[in-house]
């Protein structure tokens, strides 16, 4: 065999593998959209129905009749936004202290913060909740972007990116009598653009789907749902088959804001991750 | 110290102060309160206080329960193969996509699950493994692959879950594994080319040495979230047998707020720290003795 | 002068805030959706009351109150009430599972019933109600629905099969469930012949308690000491299911979607499908549905679960959360009902527990589907109410799922079972 039939059998192995995997990463997105352009007969038929026979495009009005979600954006954007900005900025700062910084105790606090990871989430609930109710943030947007400005795996990650900056680059900087907080801001900050894209978007994305605290806290006040609690008052208790396509175009609307945010700064943030240091670690 | 060095070690305080201050609210509380509950026998509608405490009775009734020792093997294995697999998968995805055309908007495609919340993945995943009426025995039938059981069957129910969360999951571990990759200085390529080596030998011998470092992030972050996993059973598999599917964090908030025994929930969850804790210090030993450096 | 001003001032703004100082109630419901909001037409004009709007005629009425809904889903119900009351936050009004009334009531969460009203539910409600709202003796709440189960069927899917009346007996039952089942070449199943409902562990565990009540069996002693999940009946209550598996009439894939959508010609369900199964079937509704008591193995016997609407024993407006619920759930309107009959016969399409609201909607109460309920609310006997009854019910959902599959014969499973629920109730009893 020749190399160049030999190169064409690799190439075309190659492409049938990824489009191969690349079908089923879509499936369940076509179906989602497709389904929720369904009557309820229709997600429910034997054999399975694959395209609506009659796009049911007032699903998605009904939704918009039924709950206000242009409110539960608004409320579902503050606080992603918020908790955001909270996690990048403590997390950068944290980051460059276990970096480059030394100090005595460094190493423990940082194994303690990996270890806050560990922990399962239940059991924040209840003391959590206690505590908002004791600040006095259950009836404000606090109560759902307090508990969650500081995360270990930010700090973790933006560690990890900021070793990858060479010492030499903050050493001059100390040398012209530079304060580290202005190292931090005119060197560190600028450097690990791609980490904190990643950050963002993944913690803006973590908070967009959060679901079972915001849940209680809305529960207690309605003036904070936010859209992920907001779809779910469309599924009834019990019968749940009476609006199961309604909840489907609210899954849609629910995804949809995120998929837009995300293919608009994917060139930004996967170029950035690609071309970034976060490799050198 | 020298000037110099208290100066830094100063500002690394201050630094970290906004994480400790944190933590020593959000944190420290909730852990010790929960340690106090797991002593106790405890419903949750009383105060913590007035229950009566048990001591270790908590852990001792957990460990001789059937359903949460299999709820911890269930998540034992859960986590060993989503992870494993879940980044082999990526490795493999990652090195073909990078020689490929149209590699970001490839990227793009197996990112989009990571955008998804885990309730939508578990509902349209739910839809796609109906044994009659689902899409996937449907195109299996096309194959003359007779229709499966997926969720309710016991054999294949955690199965099941487990395709679902490595499809979730391998667009991130897919970009990271592709950002060393394009670390890899060319040269070292070029070296292994004119000594003969064919692209499986490079890859064995050049990449994935030098891929070593990422890969341990990725195991041990990935462990950490695949040991708490709770949604994607939680709604994909409550007619499986219990036994073949259950998982701890589930396991954990059914005590808690169904069954209403948050002592016996809380010691559960201790008990899932420490299981993460030692496979984190595992995870860090296995690649040490490979050298590659720890966290700490 | 000054002295003068500032006394008036003082007034005015005592006066002003005693306005404003309206007594607020906080009502946490698991219902969502129209249920609260009502069902509204085209152009947004309410066609069927939610609970939001009788809430506004409430406080209408009685401008010092203030009444809050607040939402919670169903699965979430109980996190709920712990973590407000825990920190401090409780609701004043709960609509409560009658399983959780006996944790509640020995934790001191719910408050005790005017007596007035206790003698009103005596006397006004249907007996499984009052036992489902009665806990260690005392009633704690007003009952609002009742809901019992009954056989639906496909009357097409019968007829096609050659039979033209719904089983009589169990037996009966097993034996057209597997000759209505149609397996395809390739294995899938084309149309079952029984189903039952996997949306919850009560699609399972009440209909086997209904087999159990009909061969006259009993879950617990009277003085609920011991678990009887060991005696003859109730083995015999679940073999009866399996035997529908071994003899192919449904297997561990069937769901109650499928009957749904038509593929399944019989399955147990409660009152409150109708609503669903009216959209799945569209205008073929009242040609194909069809619904008939339980098939007895003895004696005719429906099981039911009941729910209640408590006031919090922390709340500190117990007088007016009373004096609400007594006008949402007690007072009578013109046509003998009470607004809660009417909430629950026209909105939530479930069954009324009182007697009066019973008889007061006859278009909904008394048509194809629901009357059948009604009748067998005769011979219903309320699921027990005991503690850990969430916990101990997970439990023999489980057990009987083990047992679907085969993995255990209904004896292991119903022993094992027993060996954990009688640890149980030692604990407490």
């Amino acid at each position: 065999m020749n190399s160049k039939s030999k190169r064409f059998i690799k190439e075309f192995f190659r492409y049938l593998i990824i489009i191969f995997a690349a079908f089923w990463m879509v499936l369940p997105f076509f179906w989602m959209v497709s389904a929720s352009l369904m009557t309820p007969q229709e997600i429910t038929s034997i054999p399975p129905k694959w395209i609506p026979e009659k796009p049911q495009w007032h699903n998605y009005i009904d939704v918009l009749e039924r709950v206000p979600i242009g409110k539960y954006y608004l409320n579902s954007l503050l606080v992603a936004g918020t908790a955001t900005l909270g996690v990048i900025l403590t997390s950068s700062l944290a980051g460059y202290a276990f970096a480059k910084l030394n100090f005595p105790g460094k190493k423990p606090v940082f194994q303690f913060i990996l270890v806050t990871m560990m922990f399962p989430v239940f059991i924040f609930l209840i003391p959590n909740f206690f505590l908002m109710k004791t600040f006095g943030m259950l009836t404000n947007h606090l109560s759902l972007i307090v508990p969650f400005l500081v995360s270990g795996y930010g700090i973790f990650l933006l560690r990890q990116f900021i070793m990858s900056i060479p010492d030499e680059l903050l050493d001059s900087a100390r040398i012209d009598g530079a304060s580290e907080f202005k190292i931090y801001m005119s060197i560190i900050l600028p450097n690990i653009k791609p980490g904190l894209s990643a950050l963002a978007i993944t913690t803006f994305i973590g908070q967009w789907n959060n679901f079972l605290w915001p849940m209680i806290i809305s529960s207690f006040s309605p003036n904070l749902m936010t859209v992920p609690v907001g779809i779910q008052r469309l599924s009834l208790a019990f019968a749940s088959a009476e609006t199961q396509h309604l909840v489907l175009a609210g899954l849609v609307y629910q995804v949809v804001p995120m998929l837009i945010v995300f293919v608009y700064f994917q060139k930004n943030f996967i170029k950035g991750f690609v071309v970034s240091g976060f490799g050198n670690v | 110290m020298s000037k110099v060095g208290r100066k830094r070690a100063r500002a690394g305080y201050g630094f970290i102060s906004p994480s400790l201050i944190f933590y020593s609210i959000f944190f420290i509380f909730p852990v010790v309160f929960s340690l106090i509950a797991s002593f106790k026998r405890w419903n949750g509608l009383i105060p913590l206080f007035s229950a009566a405490w048990v001591g270790l009775e908590n852990y001792k009734w957990l460990f001789g329960s059937d359903l949460f020792v299999s709820s911890v093997i269930n998540t034992v294995v859960y986590s060993v193969v989503t992870v494993v697999v879940g980044i082999f998968i990526s490795l493999i995805l990652a090195v073909l996509i990078n020689g490929s055309k149209l590699s970001g908007f490839w990227r793009l495609l197996f990112f989009l699950p990571t955008v998804t919340p885990a309730v939508a993945i578990g509902t349209i995943w739910g839809y796609l493994y109906r044994a009659n009426n689902g899409l996937i025995n449907q195109i299996l039938g096309w194959f003359g692959i007779k229709p499966i059981r997926w969720l309710t069957d016991p054999k294949t129910a955690l199965l099941s879950i487990m395709i679902t969360a490595i499809w979730a999951g391998i667009g991130m571990q897919i970009l990271i594994i592709t950002a060393s990759l394009q670390n890899i200085p060319q040269d070292y390529y070029d070296a292994a080319k004119i000594d003969g080596a064919g692209s499986f030998r490079i890859f064995w011998s050049i990449t994935l040495p030098l891929l070593r470092p990422i890969l341990l992030f990725l195991t041990a972050t990935g462990m950490i979230g695949a040991w708490q996993v709770f949604d994607l059973p939680y709604i994909m598999g409550t007619n499986a047998p219990a036994k073949s599917i259950m998982t701890v964090s589930w396991y954990v908030y059914e005590t808690a707020f169904q069954s209403l025994r948050m002592g016996r929930a809380s010691a559960g969850a201790f008990i899932l720290f420490c299981i993460i804790f030692v496979a984190n210090i595992l995870v860090l030993r296995a690649f040490k003795k490979g050298g590659i450096e720890g966290y700490e | 002068m000054k002295r003068c001003i500032l006394t008036i001032l003082l007034v005015a703004l005592l006066v002003s805030s005693m306005a404003f100082a309206k007594t607020k109630l906080t009502f946490a419901v698991h219902w969502s959706d129209y249920q609260v909001e009502g069902i509204k037409d085209k152009e947004g004009n309410v066609v069927t009351k939610g609970l939001r709007q009788y809430v506004e005629e409430y406080m209408a009425s009685n401008p010092d109150i203030e009444i809050e809904i607040q939402m919670v889903p169903f699965g979430e119900y109980l996190t709920r009430i712990l973590v407000g009351r825990l920190a401090g936050a409780a609701s004043d009004i709960y609509v409560l599972y009658s399983l959780w009334g006996v944790q509640l009531v020995e934790s001191g969460v719910l408050d005790k019933v005017p007596k007035e009203v206790a003698t009103a539910i005596k006397n006004d409600f249907v007996e499984a109600a009052v036992g489902g709202a009665t806990i260690n003796g005392e009633i704690r709440g007003i009952p609002t629905e009742v809901a019992n189960y009954a056989l639906v069927y496909n009357k097409k899917i019968l007829k096609a099969g050659g039979y033209d009346e719904p089983p009589k007996t169990w037996d009966e039952l097993i034996d057209m469930a597997s000759k209505l089942t149609i397996k395809k070449e390739d294995g899938t199943v084309q149309q079952y012949g029984y189903v039952y409902d996997t949306s919850s562990n009560s699609g399972t565990v009440h209909p086997y308690l209904a087999r159990l009540y009909s061969l006259g069996g009993q879950l617990f002693s009277n003085d609920n000491k011991k678990c009887l999940l060991d005696s003859k009946e109730a083995i015999q209550a679940l073999d009866a299911e399996i035997e529908i598996f071994r003899r192919g009439g449904t297997d561990s894939a069937a769901t109650h979607g499928d009957f749904q959508n038509g593929r399944a010609a019989m399955v147990i369900l409660a009152p409150w499908w109708e609503s669903s199964l009216k959209i799945a079937f569209g205008d073929q509704y009242e040609e194909t549905i069809g619904v008939a008591p339980i098939p007895p193995m003895k004696d005719p016997k429906s099981v039911s679960y009941t729910w209640f609407v408590g006031v919090d024993a922390l709340s500190k407006n117990k007088k007016e959360a009373w004096k609400f619920l007594e006008w949402f759930c007690i007072e009578p309107l013109p046509n003998g009902a009470t607004r809660m009959g009417e909430f629950l016969a026209n909105n939530i399409g479930a069954i009324p527990s009182r007697k009066a609201d019973l008889d007061a909607f006859p278009d909904k109460l008394n048509d194809l589907y629901t009357s059948v309920y009604v009748q067998e609310l005769a011979n219903t006997v309320p699921e027990p109410n005991v503690a850990q009854g969430e916990e101990i019910k997970n439990i023999i959902w489980r057990e009987i799922i083990e047992a679907r599959h085969q993995r255990k014969t209904p004896e292991k499973a119903l022993s094992d079972a027993k060996r954990q629920i009688d640890e149980i109730l030692s604990e407490f009893y």
